[in-house]
């Protein structure tokens, strides 16, 4: 009974220790943005700077939307300071464009890559050890270097301004074939050859045995695609003008190098950038979860 | 002249009725909002009180403004008009991007501009591009700080402070219990702003960016003692405490917690609304010797202008619209906006700001007497990358001669890859 | 199993590798193999002359270029120490939140928010905390009781990197957890079942069970943190432009300025070629010391 007890308090103190580590944890990844956002909040720019360095930065002294959607009662509403981010630019457009190309080029990515990989991993054929190797070493070249031979590749092509020049060069990823590569190199031989009995095709195979098996790889490869494509600058910048195409890191660009800075307009403009993808992991994170304990592999 | 202008009229008149409207691409920096406003307000009127020539405006960001126009003109893809920061031009001319504009420009237009328009705008001889407004550097003031603290106010180029002086300012203002950092330099702000801003101090103490006799090297001019000396001194005000090396923004002459700030005309506007009549513009102190190269004083000059583009099929229509912008009641809408000086003698005289007595006045009179255009060579782009970086490092306390030793370095070694670059 | 393919797995394996690989091709190693043809001509960005064949010049001056050797090792040192930092972290993170606590979901959010905020964004804060009069200093103020010197941390050669490392690893460590957590749900429960009844405490299930099976994820973890970290530019370009005193300065800085700004794209592209070689030593060493587990 005793002997219970105390197993019972041991357990108690873990949790205990576990939620306090959690805490720590959590605040230290949470503090800047929550610093964020509630500058993002605090209409008075003068507030903001007097305050930054004090705890008191995450109380506003006032709350109020005005860096976001304007203070349409301000004595002069259409004075930059007080027309917000809305009314600075066309958000909306921005924000379309950025959700529109960054989508095509995660979903065409997660097909294709996958493909790519899945043939590499579940097929032996002469030359895949060296294709494998190719595939790593393609993931070390930054696209800082083949940046201007690629400009010119595309010009030819007659992309300029568009949006398949921010979606094709970018579907396919070494990074995430490799990843893709992991997680099928490990599935038991078994598992197609049960199907190739039953007289399935490959694609079959690909389509209804491995992909469904495969949702937390492809869940964390769409979000890590999703991220790198969403915070894409240099490209868009070289290969669009003017707002129809244009993304939102580049409208960031464009609002940063307005003087006088406005950092509350700043951080407001952050904080929206930051909602689509919160949204997007808060919706695909329970496929982490989902546990491919479950379905018998390993 | 006069003959080709007509034929040309009539070509442009023939290909017009028979095309209809002509429409072309303009492309402009995102800088501050009023500048913005007025623009897009004069593509709006233009566009509406004629229909042979219709401007299509584009905003770009300032940030890599250059990078886009290199990626641009590499991918053939550059708009008829285009916005460019004055130094540049001799960069684009050099690549043969941006065409002269001697031949559209009227006797009466090229007399009317002020000097250092022409200036900034002339490479080899020619007329590359032109600006309805230029620049001005000095120092904006806080007149009852400057009281309090009993510092003389000078008012004129010649009664500037001497070094002494102004360190003896700053040390006064310093005192005061308002007053965190008495000098803002904008450090809020690196690249072009550090050639521009600060370029003129390297002058004042007798050096300067290249060596304006050769423009093949930098060596001696950069790195020579006066050089090291400004850097010095520079870096002296951040030890001092008088400048504060890592501002979070740049109000702090605004709401009272500096006492000068050293800017451009682009502040006016916003200094009005805070200090009201307690704002005083202050010229440019004399930093060195009156018999050093430069007479131991300098500010800065040139500023955005307008470019056409080789690329483009509608040249003559690009210019309609230039010449539109460069009218001098269009001039002096975009000077009350950003504060600038006009760039034609016909706009300054009926501006406020500028006419004699006018707000700005020491503008004029320190663009007469001690600006120094940025050095007119194609090798500009290296050498203000390399001077920035320079000025950011000195700030942050390195070894004066060895920072600048190697943009020397560099400058010098770009110059020697293009072979000094040749014109033909 | 290197037996011959019949036609039709043939087929099979050419409609699963195709598509990737032609766009593969097409946007990386063509554009890689013109920049390797590029590495031995002077081309610049724009210019008035034409581009002319100068053998291996641009090598030889790279091999001078003192800034390219100060990138190289700076690129060097934050592998080195950001490396296994991140991913001892994001291991941990990734324990803790497998863990079936009440509300974890929660904190697996909080810890994943920094990576899904762009590096922009995250830097532009990052630079405001920083600031002398910021949040970081004060708080340094507070924990010492005063006793704490304020520093400009991103205008210091001796604390501008570590600064920018710090915050690299904030950023970066949700990132590592997601892959660790994935990697974590598929080790099979039963293992530590089977491990509790023979008496295992929980420092041997973790060194016999977890970090076996995680074998293929650290791999991968590692692989990729290390090529993140050779690749360090954003946070750089918009935090200290390699500054102060070069101490933050990284080859992709130096390839970008080199490229871009001073338009030198054959020297550009000759610091590419050899950049590359490095990072695929690197990366071929790696993978001989951390070869992954397969079935096929």
């Amino acid at each position: 009974m005793a002997q219970q007890r105390s197993l019972k308090r041991v357990k108690i103190f873990d949790k205990v220790i576990g939620y306090f580590l959690l805490t720590l944890l959590a605040l230290f990844f949470l503090f800047p943005l929550v610093y964020m956002v509630s500058t993002s909040l605090n209409p008075d720019e003068r507030d903001i700077v007097n305050k930054m360095g004090s705890v008191m930065a995450f109380v506003p002294k006032n709350i109020s939307l005005k860096n976001y959607i304007g203070d349409p009662d301000a004595e002069d509403p259409t004075k930059t300071e007080n027309q917000g981010v809305i009314g600075r630019m066309n958000f909306g457009r921005f924000m379309f464009n950025s959700v529109f190309i960054v989508s095509c080029t995660v979903l065409a990515g997660l097909l294709v890559n996958s493909m790519l990989a899945f043939g590499l991993a579940r097929f032996s054929f002469k030359g895949r050890e060296v294709l494998v190797s190719g595939i790593v070493a393609l993931m070390i070249i930054p696209f800082e270097a083949i940046a201007i031979p690629l400009l010119w590749l595309v010009n030819n092509l007659g992309w300029l301004d568009s949006y398949q020049v921010q979606i094709i060069p970018f579907i396919a990823n070494p990074f995430y074939i490799f990843l893709f590569y992991q997680f099928f190199i490990q599935f038991p031989k078994a598992l197609e050859e049960a199907a190739l009995i039953d007289g399935a095709s490959w694609f079959k195979i690909y389509w209804k045995v491995a992909l469904p098996l495969s949702k937390p790889i492809l869940s964390s490869v769409a979000i890590l695609h999703f991220l790198m494509q969403w915070g894409f600058f240099l490209w868009p910048l070289m290969v669009t003008r003017g707002e129809e195409y244009r993304p939102l890191p580049v409208a960031m660009q464009q609002f940063f190098g307005q003087y006088p800075r406005d950092w509350g307009d700043i951080m407001a403009f952050a904080s929206m950038m930051t909602i689509p993808v919160l949204v997007l992991f808060v919706i695909l994170q329970r496929h982490f979860v989902n546990s491919v304990k479950s379905s018998g592999i390993k | 002249m006069k003959k080709l202008f007509f034929l040309l009229l009539m070509v442009l008149t023939v290909t017009m009725v028979l095309s209809a409207t002509v429409e072309i691409d303009l492309w402009f920096h995102s800088g501050r909002g009023a500048e913005r406003n007025v623009l897009q307000d004069q593509v709006v009127r233009f566009n509406a009180m004629q229909d042979l020539v219709f401007v299509n405006a584009i905003q770009l960001p300032e940030g890599s403004y250059n990078e886009q126009v290199q990626a641009a003109a590499l991918a053939n893809d550059l708009p008829d008009l285009l916005d460019l920061d004055g130094p540049n031009m001799t960069n684009y001319a050099w690549a043969n991007f941006i065409m002269p504009l001697d031949k559209y420009m009227s006797v009466e237009l090229k007399n009317d501009l002020l000097p250092s328009i022409i200036k900034q705008g002339t490479y080899n001889g020619k007329i590359y591009a032109l600006g309805t407004f230029d620049s001005g550097l000095a120092i904006w003031g806080n007149k009852a700080y400057l009281k309090k603290a009993g510092v003389r106010i000078p008012t004129s180029v010649d009664d500037a402070w001497t070094k002494e002086e102004f360190m003896d300012a700053l040390a006064k203002l310093k005192a005061l219990p308002e007053v965190d950092y008495p000098l803002d330099l904008m450090l809020i702000e690196s690249g072009e702003w550090d050639t521009y801003g600060f370029s003129p101090i390297f002058q004042a103490f007798g050096a300067d960016l290249i060596n304006r006799e050769t423009y093949m090297t930098a060596d001696g001019v950069l790195n020579g003692p006066e050089a090291v000396e400004a850097g010095k001194w520079m870096r002296s005000l951040i030890e001092k405490g008088y400048v504060n090396r890592s501002p979070a923004n740049d109000a702090a002459l605004l709401d009272g917690t500096g006492a000068l700030a050293w800017t451009g005309h682009w502040y006016y506007n916003n200094a009005k609304d805070a200090l009201g009549d307690d704002l005083v513009l202050i010229p440019m102190p004399k930093l060195g010797d009156e018999d050093s190269k430069y007479g131991g004083q300098a500010t800065g000059m040139g500023s955005w202008c307008w470019g056409i583009t080789t690329n483009s099929d509608h040249p003559y229509a690009a210019w309609l619209f230039l010449r539109f912008i460069l009218r001098p009641e269009e001039i002096l809408l975009m000077s009350n906006a950003n504060g600038a000086v006009p760039s034609r003698f016909s706009a300054v005289a009926m501006s406020d700001l500028y006419k004699e007595g006018g707000a700005l006045e020491l503008y004029v009179e320190q663009a007469d007497k001690i600006a120094v255009e940025r050095p007119v060579t194609p090798a500009y782009p290296v050498i203000t990358l390399e001077f920035s970086r320079a000025i950011q490092e000195i700030l942050n306390g390195t070894d004066v001669q060895k920072t600048l030793d190697r943009a020397v370095e560099e400058i010098d070694w770009d110059i020697e890859d293009n072979n000094g670059y040749p014109m033909d | 199993m290197a037996y011959a393919l019949s036609k039709k797995k043939k087929r099979a394996v050419l409609l699963f590798i195709l598509p990737g690989l032609c766009l593969l091709s097409m946007f990386m190693i063509l554009p890689f193999l013109m920049s390797f043809g590029l590495s031995f001509t002077n081309q610049r960005l724009l210019s008035r002359y034409a581009t002319e064949f100068i053998g291996w010049s641009n090598y030889e001056r790279l091999f001078r270029d003192d800034l390219f050797f100060t990138g190289l090792k700076n690129n060097f040192v934050f592998a080195l120490i950001v490396v296994p930092i991140q991913t001892v972290l994001a291991l941990g993170m990734a324990m803790v939140v497998n863990k079936h606590l009440k509300g974890v979901k929660i904190f697996r959010t909080a810890y994943f928010m920094p990576t899904v905020t762009t590096m922009v964004v995250v830097s532009v804060v990052w630079t405001f905390m920083y600031n002398p009069q910021g949040l970081i200093n004060n708080f340094m103020q507070a924990i010492t009781f005063g006793n704490w010197e304020t520093v400009d941390f991103l205008k210091n050669s001796q604390w501008a990197f570590p600064a920018i490392m710090l915050m690299s690893i904030w950023q970066g460590a949700g990132f590592q957890m997601l892959i660790f957590l994935a990697g974590l749900q598929e080790i099979p429960e039963i293992l530590y079942e089977a491990a509790t009844i023979d008496g295992a405490n929980k420092w041997r299930k973790f060194w016999n069970i977890t970090l076996p099976q995680l074998r293929n994820t650290t791999t991968f973890v590692l692989i990729s943190t290390t090529i993140l970290a050779l690749r360090l530019f954003d946070q750089i370009k918009i935090m200290t432009n390699g500054g102060p005193n070069d101490s933050t300065y990284t080859v992709i800085l130096h390839l970008y300025n080199s490229g871009f700004s001073k338009q030198r794209v054959g020297y550009a592209s000759a610091i590419t070629v050899v950049f590359f070689l490095i990072v695929l030593a690197i990366s071929i060493v790696q993978r001989l010391i951390l070869r992954e587990e397969r079935e096929v």
